[in-house]
């Protein structure tokens, strides 16, 4: 009597829990009746997944990818902004500095004239902008040209008129000469009227030459070339 | 007494596998396997009941172990990706048809027989009765 209710009892889980995985499995099987994953073998579901993954990750990357560059692009536009500011006055400093822009100030103008006891000599200019620069000068003009880093004065001689001229920039310069200079006016003053300087030594050969010191002169910017075909930048570790 | 707690059985294992929560895809081939298996255990012990050599204990390990055996046996079988499912469904399927070929055969011999036996006695009847009646 007891192994028999112990065998019925036993027997009764086990339709239980038979029956219960069974209506579970029906169930499942029921709720993941689509059509495709039904009439598909493992095989080919598990190929299919596979290839979708594939493209998930594909998709993915070119996301990131393009999330990346748009990040850049907005920092980029970020620090644009300050840059092109930067590179401006970068620009505009380069070309005050070269000597690309007309420029105004406190300085001291110069006249030199051709007299009939003397004439003015290319090493008397280039001896009056030696010491205009060596007194801290920052814009210096002949005759209306502005004098940069490759300017040169040149001596021609004319055969044909026989006679000499004097050329800057490759364009004739003629007496009077008035050189005009923006610096500090009292070091500029200086430099021109000290003793035995550049005044008395132009008064000592007799030539003509007057100054004046002003308080706002302007100074035309230099319009020619600077070519540098030759002159290449060398690099510089750390630069 | 026995039919009594199988139909039970049945009842309350149908009520709770029909409320239960839905599986994972993934997860209802272990679950099928083990249903295979745990049939195939069913049909052996009806089969063994008519054979009279029932054991309960045999029973009970084979209805648990078949299952969670080809449970391990599927998960092994898709970690080497080797469809050994297929074997096992094809063994436990193979063997629940010779048990129901075994069950099939004695209620067929048993209903054949008792037909036979209705006929014999029906002969015996119609032939007792002229007999009965010329005596």
């Amino acid at each position: 009597m007891k192994g028999k209710r112990i065998l019925s009892i036993s027997i009764g889980c086990v339709a239980l829990i038979l029956t219960m995985v069974m209506f579970t499995q029906f169930k499942t099987v029921e709720h993941t009746d689509i059509v495709a994953i039904e009439t598909m073998r493992e095989t080919e579901l598990r190929a299919e997944y596979t290839s979708w993954q594939e493209k998930y990750q594909e998709v993915e990357t070119k996301l990131q990818d393009t999330r990346r560059k748009i990040e850049e692009y907005k920092n980029q536009m970020s620090s644009q902004e300050n840059a092109t500011e930067l590179l401006k006055q970068e620009v505009h400093e380069a070309q005050k500095n070269l000597g690309y822009t007309n420029v105004h100030g406190e300085g001291i103008v110069i006249t030199l004239e051709d007299n009939s006891k003397a004439e003015i000599e290319r090493f008397d200019l280039i001896s009056l902008l030696n010491e205009l620069k060596h007194a801290g000068a920052e814009a210096i003009s002949i005759n209306g040209e502005r004098i940069v880093g490759n300017s040169d004065i040149a001596l021609i001689n004319n055969e044909l008129l026989n006679s000499t001229m004097l050329m800057i920039h490759g364009k004739r310069i003629a007496t009077p000469y008035t050189v005009k200079a923006i610096g500090d006016r009292k070091y500029l003053e200086s430099a021109i009227t000290i003793k035995n300087g550049f005044l008395d030594e132009m008064k000592a050969y007799e030539k003509d030459i007057h100054y004046s010191v002003e308080k706002e002169i302007v100074i035309e910017k230099y319009d020619g070339e600077m070519p540098l075909d030759y002159a290449n930048k060398k690099e510089v570790k750390g630069d | 007494m026995i039919y009594i707690s199988i139909l039970i059985g049945c009842v309350i294992g149908a009520l709770i596998g029909m409320n239960a929560p839905v599986i994972s895809y993934t997860y209802s081939s272990y679950l099928s396997i083990a249903i295979i298996a745990a049939l195939d255990t069913v049909f052996g012990g009806i089969s063994s009941v008519i054979k009279k050599n029932f054991d309960l204990e045999i029973f009970l390990s084979g209805f648990f172990g078949n299952a969670i055996l080809s449970m391990a046996l599927t998960y092994l079988g898709q970690k080497l990706n080797v469809d050994i499912y297929l074997a096992a469904i094809f063994v436990f399927v193979w063997r629940m048809f010779n048990n129901l070929g075994i069950i099939r055969r004695y209620y067929i011999e048993k209903w054949t027989s008792k037909f036979q036996n209705k006929i014999k006695s029906e002969k015996v009847e119609k032939n007792k009765s002229p007999e009965d009646i010329a005596e």
